[in-house]
């Protein structure tokens, strides 16, 4: 579902991708796990058509970014942390607003809200002004707003950053409940808790070049490493890890 | 800056382009702030700039006829001269037109009108005539002449006075000599106003109307541009409808329609208030039914408006909004916040009220058509030529034109900048 060849972006003389090729599978929660400033947010605005690649291509759900970025954008989700709504609409205002410029009739909407609802619990926020939402709330919305055309594509980018606990676990149950046939969710943090409890596989990338890419399991076997902060840290900086054994005494 | 890749473009799908607008501006009605700024403001302050304070300034001057100023004296007047500059003037029902002035002996005029005790102050250089082919004599004036109050009080009443008093010697002298009062005035001027009719109603202020609607027009589209482009980016918003299947083209004509929507109805809120206010002008000129037109005329003028006007009126209004507001859309997507948006379009206001105090020179202009190409200066002219009655429909016609090829050329920009990567990221 999601083919990634040999990408690199540059902004002038800064290279923010190095040569990117990875693929993605229906069925699954993709992790791309790395530090700030590593390329992961301009790697998934690619995938969703913001940014335009120096070089390489990819096909998000059976779309190609350079030939069909209608298609693309028809068939993704993004969320990242930075995402707002307008403060003086209502979330049902904001959904109903974006059901339409996806082809969704008010009828359509409606019964998708009404989904939605029962799986973000989003209750009185859909009538509330987003002026007045928590971040929680905000964030609840932005996601309903991100899937409101029942993407097969769900692009995630920190968006469980400034979450409380609770707004936090509704977001990663419901990562857990799109995985399905047919569906694909790339979710992007440096949070390593978060991607050991969603993710089935990570690709690890570090100043623009991806390092790793397998299951979970798997990497920790590659490196030794014991828990996937210290597999990150084993790939990321090789030679300022100590050994496992020596910390632990 | 990557090109921008061919299936981005594609036409605009009218649908998209509503649900972008209506979603502008439904934000704009929401926010109290723009709704006063749009609506209540043109229907607060142009009743009082037209009406209000040429009335307040009426009242000054006129209130100034009305009372009854300290005049200082040095020495003796003629009686005559006494009694005039002491009488009040009336009307045939006794109403008191212009009061007379209070004579007060004072030994230093200077010291006197400039400490305050009297407004102005009299002094004979030598004996001054007292009856017809007594000779000539001069009268100092001493008043504050930079002062407005002075110049419409006792320093006017005086020189009315000492007027008919020359007249009144005069005359008599002429009449010994077996000679009419019309010898000094061979030939008379008679005034007649030329004027097309509505040129005489629109009055002296009527150069306000294009002013007043620019600066609505301004207002309204700022509230909503600024918003739509800048706070977006601010918001975070601006991402998220650039993930959704929408054109970039559809994105900017979306937001120029709402933009241009609210400036033309802070427009329209102008054009009522102008009719508001020659509601209150007619409701008060039927209590005073005596001088409707001086009264009109020093209230500045009224709005009456042909059909034709009124089409051509909106027609500029029209062209004129959507280039106000491609222009803002154009500079607020470069902002990164609403704040840096609102510094960036600050010299816009300029642009604006700069050329729309001028017109009130514009009887010294030559009004050929290259004036009317002038973009934003062609559309007041046209405004004001409309308002006035007069004007040459091409040259309205040529403004409108320039108009929108201005908003062609600033939405083109607009939606180059809307492609642009380092545009749209740039916080």
């Amino acid at each position: 579902m999601l083919d990634i060849q040999n990408v690199t972006k540059s902004y002038r003389a800064y290279q923010a991708l190095r040569g990117v090729t990875l693929q993605a599978h229906s069925g699954e929660v993709f992790g791309l796990l790395g530090p700030n400033g590593a390329g992961k947010t301009t790697l998934l605005r690619i995938l969703a058509t913001l940014l335009e690649p120096t070089s390489g291509t990819a096909v998000v759900g059976g779309h190609d970014i350079h030939h069909d970025p209608e298609g693309v954008r028809r068939a993704v989700g993004v969320v990242n942390g930075g995402m707002g709504l307008p403060a003086r609409l209502t979330g049902r205002e904001v959904l109903r607003s974006f059901a339409t410029l996806y082809g969704l009739t008010r009828a359509q909407a409606d019964a998708r809200i009404t989904e939605l609802d029962d799986r973000l619990e989003l209750g009185r926020t859909l009538d509330v002004r987003a002026g007045e939402y928590s971040t929680g709330m905000k964030q609840k919305v932005v996601i309903a707003r991100a899937v409101i055309h029942d993407p097969p594509v769900l692009i995630l980018d920190e968006a469980a950053s400034g979450l409380d606990i609770f707004a936090r676990r509704t977001l990663l149950d419901f990562v857990h409940a799109t995985r399905a046939p047919g569906r694909l969710t790339v979710y992007s943090t440096h949070v390593m808790s978060e991607v050991e409890e969603v993710c089935d596989r990570v690709a690890i990338l570090h100043e623009g070049q991806l390092l790793n890419v397998s299951s979970i399991p798997d990497v920790l076997a590659r490196t030794g490493a014991s828990s996937l902060e210290r597999a990150f840290f084993a790939l990321v900086r090789p030679d300022a890890v100590r050994p496992e054994a020596s910390h632990a005494r | 800056m990557p090109a921008e890749r061919p299936s981005r473009r594609g036409g605009l799908r009218p649908g998209m382009v509503w649900q972008i607008a209506a979603r502008d501006l439904l934000t704009t009605l929401r926010d109290r702030r723009t709704l006063s700024a749009t609506i209540l403001m043109p229907l607060i302050l142009i009743p009082l700039f037209t009406l209000g304070l040429p009335l307040l300034m009426g009242n000054l001057i006129g209130g100034q006829q009305q009372a009854r100023q300290q005049l200082g004296v040095v020495g003796t007047l003629p009686d005559g001269l006494r009694r005039a500059l002491t009488t009040d003037e009336k009307l045939p029902d006794g109403t008191v037109t212009r009061a007379g002035v209070e004579l007060v002996p004072v030994t230093d005029p200077v010291r006197a009108v400039q400490d305050g005790t009297v407004e102005a102050a009299l002094q004979a250089a030598g004996p001054l005539p007292a009856r017809a082919g007594d000779g000539t004599g001069t009268l100092r004036l001493y008043a504050k002449l930079g002062n407005l109050r002075a110049q419409t009080g006792a320093y006017s009443k005086v020189q009315d006075v000492v007027q008919q008093y020359n007249r009144q010697l005069t005359t008599a002298r002429l009449k010994n000599l077996g000679l009419g009062a019309d010898t000094l005035e061979p030939v008379r001027i008679q005034p007649v106003d030329a004027s097309s009719a509505q040129e005489q109603r629109s009055g002296q202020l009527a150069f306000l109307i294009p002013m007043l609607m620019m600066q609505f027009i301004l207002a309204g589209a700022l509230a909503t541009a600024l918003d739509a482009t800048a706070g977006e980016k601010e918001r975070g918003t601006l991402e998220s409808l650039l993930v959704a299947p929408v054109r970039r083209a559809e994105v900017v004509t979306g937001k120029l329609i709402a933009t241009a929507t609210t400036a033309l109805t802070s427009a329209a809120f102008s054009v009522m208030g102008f009719l508001l206010s020659g509601l209150i002008m007619r409701a008060y000129q039927a209590r005073q039914p005596g001088g409707v037109a001086t009264f009109t005329q020093a209230m500045g003028g009224q709005l009456t408006l042909s059909a034709g006007g009124v089409i051509t009126l909106l027609g500029v209004a029209a062209t004129t909004a959507l280039l106000i507001s491609s222009l803002i859309i154009l500079i607020g997507i470069y902002a990164r916040t609403f704040k840096e948006a609102q510094t960036y379009v600050a010299p816009i206001n300029l642009l604006v009220v700069l050329p729309a105090v001028m017109l009130q020179f514009a009887d010294f202009l030559k009004t050929g058509p290259a004036l009317y190409a002038a973009p934003l200066i062609g559309g007041m002219l046209a405004i004001l030529d409309t308002v006035k009655g007069g004007g040459e429909p091409a040259h309205a016609a040529l403004a409108m034109l320039v108009n929108l090829a201005g908003t062609l050329l600033f939405s083109l920009l607009a939606l180059r900048s809307f492609s642009r990567e380092e545009v749209i990221f740039r916080n």
